[in-house]
């Protein structure tokens, strides 16, 4: 009965970070309606980042983000402005392939430069553990989870509260009502895609002293990505921090009840079986 | 003689608006229904739920006898009742006789038959001197011709046509009227909405005026004309 | 009645020019005795067949797969499996892996095409994912990472003559040809009959087309069902053709990448565009391979030997074909969304326009 409250933990902490990935993924989504699908990779992206200024500069990870944040959000604007911008009146399949090319060329330019050796990002705290109710925890995994508590906590604040965040939230609900009200849509798209691309990178960061970073980690989390995102129904943010927990909980609970090789199998099949029986997600609140 | 299409207390609800709200007329065979109202009266989710888009939230509509609430658009057209667009939707990167053809192949599987009663119904729009070029660079006269000569050749017995005048000079709109009356000349039923008063008041036999998702109104054309509930839904529009 | 316009029946220029192309290849290897030529002729063919199958999905319907792997890997597994493990000579495996393949096609269709939106694209991804992941744990069937290799394919004997051994390339070379020759002539027939029509219809209009009586899912399964089995036919040939196959080459989302790449560089929803595709892609990856590109920039003095971007350039271009890749998806979808072909359409529309009114001005 430990095994399970302690998996079901972890799991839960671990799905603190998987929310991120996909209320990022959310917020593009729910703005332009791309389909992003070098997500992974921009994720990808924040933990290399995030193993040189620990490797070179020798800036614990937890406390780089606050570089990455920033530097993340102005790569994900660039490759908003440069880029996606270009195709958002395309047809969806072109969007979604400029996405998968540009996720492309991330994850091999970063082959190409850093070749595929898996690197690890050991800190003095990578082995500890805190227990929690009586439960033993990684404590990396403890501190992210805070840190993604409070993540969460600052941009729920932001869309709700705030000027920007409110002009977001109306070009996420109608663009075409948005603009007629003044917003300026084409800049709205711009920081929805920062802020997906900051969220992807710093939960990168975040999961770096825990995962073996390598060129191609990316792909595997696009795709937990899309699960969470239609799992929690796609544009909504409070879905896709429940989606994201929900398969971190699933994703942990089958690698200790099935197998590890098989969890990611898990989540795959979960996802086709949304699909086929609660395609608007478990909230039912899909924008499709 | 049995109605051919029987609305019966059809409500559309979309969360909590209703847009059509208990709704009941029928249509005889042959006979142009003209569907009039403000925008947003709750006429095209009439057309959506007629033919299959969604289905009604309440009510009953029975073609033919048959009540075919549910039924996907695809088996909808294939029972006999066809629709043009608002907004016009050609198939853009095929040329104007496919289109055509792509509505003549619900009734065959030969594309040699296709092809013939495509050019019938491009003869009949007058639009058969365009049969090669792609609809997509169609100016919009043409577009709503088109889309009618599509419809038609799926061999409607009951047609709908959602503004098929709308952005519409003069000389077009008096085309597509002559169309019309040819197209009922050949048995067919039709309900037209319009916003264009006098092309309905010269082409509709009965008028149903919808008002915020209600029923306002229902007679023929000279009675809708004088009734002073649906001059008032109209405020600011001529009649005349 | 007067026709329209000339009555479209089967038109004999373009079949005449298919027909001497096919001929003039089915004489290649009596004169180019390279293996390597040959080889070259067989990836081309490969990557033909892989495009055209996709296009009828992707191109024609307007449903694009970036799963693909799936029905490749699917058919590449199942016919090893079935030589390697049960005896079955691939002639007759290459029948069930094709029947696996467009079951598991119809799975995927079922579920998403009922739905709007981007399911599908998600769908076959997730599918191509968990094939992968079950071909690489389930190592009892399919000896995981480890992959299958080919000991020897049976000799084919047609009523107790021998045709082939398999010993050269040359056998692989005609089934290659045999296999483009049918799918584009599948591909032809689609086009000219009444799914060809209903395909496009869907992918201009899914509304417009459900309305005109066109059931959505049953005929997008069709189009599935067709892009399934010509790609694991390309995987079974592939499977037997290079002898070894595992989870990382033939069921990797590269590969689901390649066939679309395919694709959209020749153009999208045209027969000539996966052709146009390949004859761009093949040699662009070869000469990555070989080196040759390297060795060109050596020759022509831009690059030097010992210089650190020399080195650098030749230990990993040979590597960087995927980032190759990456990068014309790019230039494709912004600068030639329509591909080669398109390009060159509206480059010859263009010309003519401009001396249609040359014309008119000089009046």
């Amino acid at each position: 009965m430990i095994v399970f409250f302690q998996s079901l933990l972890s799991g839960v902490l671990v799905g603190g970070v998987y929310a991120l990935i996909g209320i990022g993924l959310t917020i593009i989504f729910g703005v332009m309606r791309v389909i992003n699908f070098a997500h992974g990779d921009l994720l990808m992206v924040g933990m290399y980042l995030t193993y040189f200024l620990f490797a070179l500069l020798h800036i614990d990870p937890f406390v780089s983000i606050l570089v990455s944040i920033p530097l993340m959000f102005l790569f994900g604007a660039l490759l908003q402005k440069v880029f996606i911008n270009r195709v958002l009146g395309s047809l969806p399949q072109n969007q979604i392939l400029l996405t998968i090319g540009l996720g492309l060329i991330m994850s091999n330019t970063v082959m190409l430069l850093f070749t595929s050796d898996y690197r690890i990002l050991t800190t003095s705290y990578s082995s500890g553990s805190v227990k929690i109710w009586g439960l033993s925890v990684s404590e990396p995994l403890f501190i992210s989870f805070l840190i993604t508590a409070a993540i969460t906590a600052f941009l729920y604040w932001f869309l709700l509260k705030t000027d920007t965040g409110q002009a977001i939230r109306a070009t996420a609900q109608d663009r075409e009502a948005a603009q007629l009200m003044g917003i300026n849509v084409k800049r709205m798209s711009v920081i929805a895609f920062g802020i997906g691309a900051a969220l992807s990178g710093t939960a990168g960061a975040l999961i770096s002293p825990t995962y073996y970073i390598f060129p191609q980690v990316g792909g595997a989390f696009t795709l937990k990505a899309f699960v969470i995102v239609v799992l929690g129904g796609m544009g909504s943010i409070v879905g896709a921090t429940l989606g994201g927990i929900v398969i971190g909980a699933t994703e942990s609970l089958a690698a200790v009840y099935i197998s590890s090789g098989t969890k990611e199998l898990v989540v795959y099949v979960l996802f086709l079986l949304v699909l086929l029986f609660r395609p608007a997600g478990l909230l039912g609140k899909s924008r499709m | 003689m049995a109605p051919i299409l029987d609305i019966q207390h059809v409500s559309k609800f979309f969360g909590g608006l209703a847009a059509n709200s208990d709704v009941s007329f029928s249509m005889q065979e042959g006979m142009i229904m003209g569907l009039i109202g403000p925008n947003g009266a709750g006429k095209t989710t009439l057309f959506n739920c007629i033919t299959g888009y969604y289905p009604p939230s309440r009510g009953d509509i029975l073609f033919e006898g048959r009540r075919i609430n549910g039924l996907q658009p695809d088996r909808v057209c294939m029972l006999g009742m066809a629709r043009t667009w608002q907004k016009v939707r050609p198939l853009a990167k095929m040329t104007v006789l496919d289109n055509v053809m792509v509505g003549a192949l619900a009734r065959t599987s030969s594309l040699r038959v296709a092809r013939e009663a495509a050019a019938e119904q491009l003869r009949v729009v007058r639009l058969e001197h365009k049969a090669a070029f792609l609809a997509g660079g169609l100016p919009i006269g043409e577009r709503k011709k088109l889309e009618v000569a599509r419809v038609l050749a799926t061999r409607p017995k009951l047609l709908l046509l959602d503004e098929v005048m709308g952005g519409l000079n003069p000389a077009e709109s008096e085309e597509i009227i002559q169309l019309i009356l040819e197209i009922k000349k050949r048995g067919l039923t039709q309900m037209v909405i319009e916003h264009d008063m006098k092309a309905i008041m010269r082409i509709s036999d009965r008028i149903v005026v919808l008002n915020s998702g209600e029923k306002l109104a229902e007679g023929a054309p000279q009675e809708i004309v004088t009734n002073p509930e649906v001059v008032t839904a109209y405020l600011g529009e001529s009649l005349a | 009645m007067r026709a329209l316009h000339a009555p479209r029946g089967l038109a004999l220029l373009p079949l005449l020019a298919f027909l001497a192309v096919l001929l003039a290849l089915a004489l290649v290897p009596a004169f180019a005795s390279s293996p390597y030529a040959l080889h070259v002729m067989i990836l081309l063919f490969l990557s033909i067949i892989m495009g055209e199958s996709w296009n009828v999905l992707g191109g024609y319907t307007g449903q694009y797969s970036v799963g693909h792997a799936a029905f490749f890997g699917l058919g590449a597994y199942v016919t090893m499996m079935l030589m390697q493990f049960k005896q079955v000579p691939p002639w007759w495996g290459v029948w069930a892996a094709v029947a696996v393949a467009v079951g598991v096609g119809v799975f995927i269709g079922a579920i998403t095409f009922r739905l709007r939106g981007p399911y599908f694209v998600l769908a076959s991804i997730a599918v191509a994912e968990i094939i992968r992941l079950v071909a690489l744990n389930w190592k009892d069937a399919t000896n995981g990472a480890e992959g299958i290799l080919s000991t020897e394919i049976p000799p084919l004997s047609i009523g107790g003559r021998l045709i082939t051994d398999f010993g050269s390339k040359v056998p692989f070379y005609y089934a290659g040809l045999a296999l483009v020759a049918m799918t584009i002539a599948a591909n032809w027939l689609v086009q000219h009959s009444k799914l060809g029509y209903y395909f496009q219809a869907i992918r201009e209009d899914q509304d417009a087309a459900h309305s005109l009586g066109i059931h959505l899912a049953l005929y997008k399964n069709i189009a599935l069902a067709i892009s399934a089995f010509f790609t694991a036919w390309a995987g079974s040939y592939y499977a037997l053709y290079v002898g070894f196959i595992d989870p990382s080459t033939v069921l990797s989302i590269d590969i689901s990448v390649q066939i679309v790449l395919i694709c959209i560089i020749g153009g999208i929803g045209t027969i000539l565009g996966p052709v146009v595709g390949a004859l761009v892609l093949v040699p662009l990856s070869e000469a990555l391979r070989s080196n040759v590109i390297y060795e060109g920039l050596q020759q022509a003095g831009i690059v030097s030997e010992g210089s650190r971007i020399g080195s650098f350039l030749k230990e990993n271009l040979a590597h960087a074909h995927v980032l190759i890749y990456g990068i014309l998806v790019v230039i494709v979808i912004l600068y030639m969304p329509d591909g080669v072909l398109g390009f060159a359409k509206k480059m010859a529309a263009r010309r003519a326009a401009r001396r249609a009114a040359a014309a008119g001005g000089s009046r």
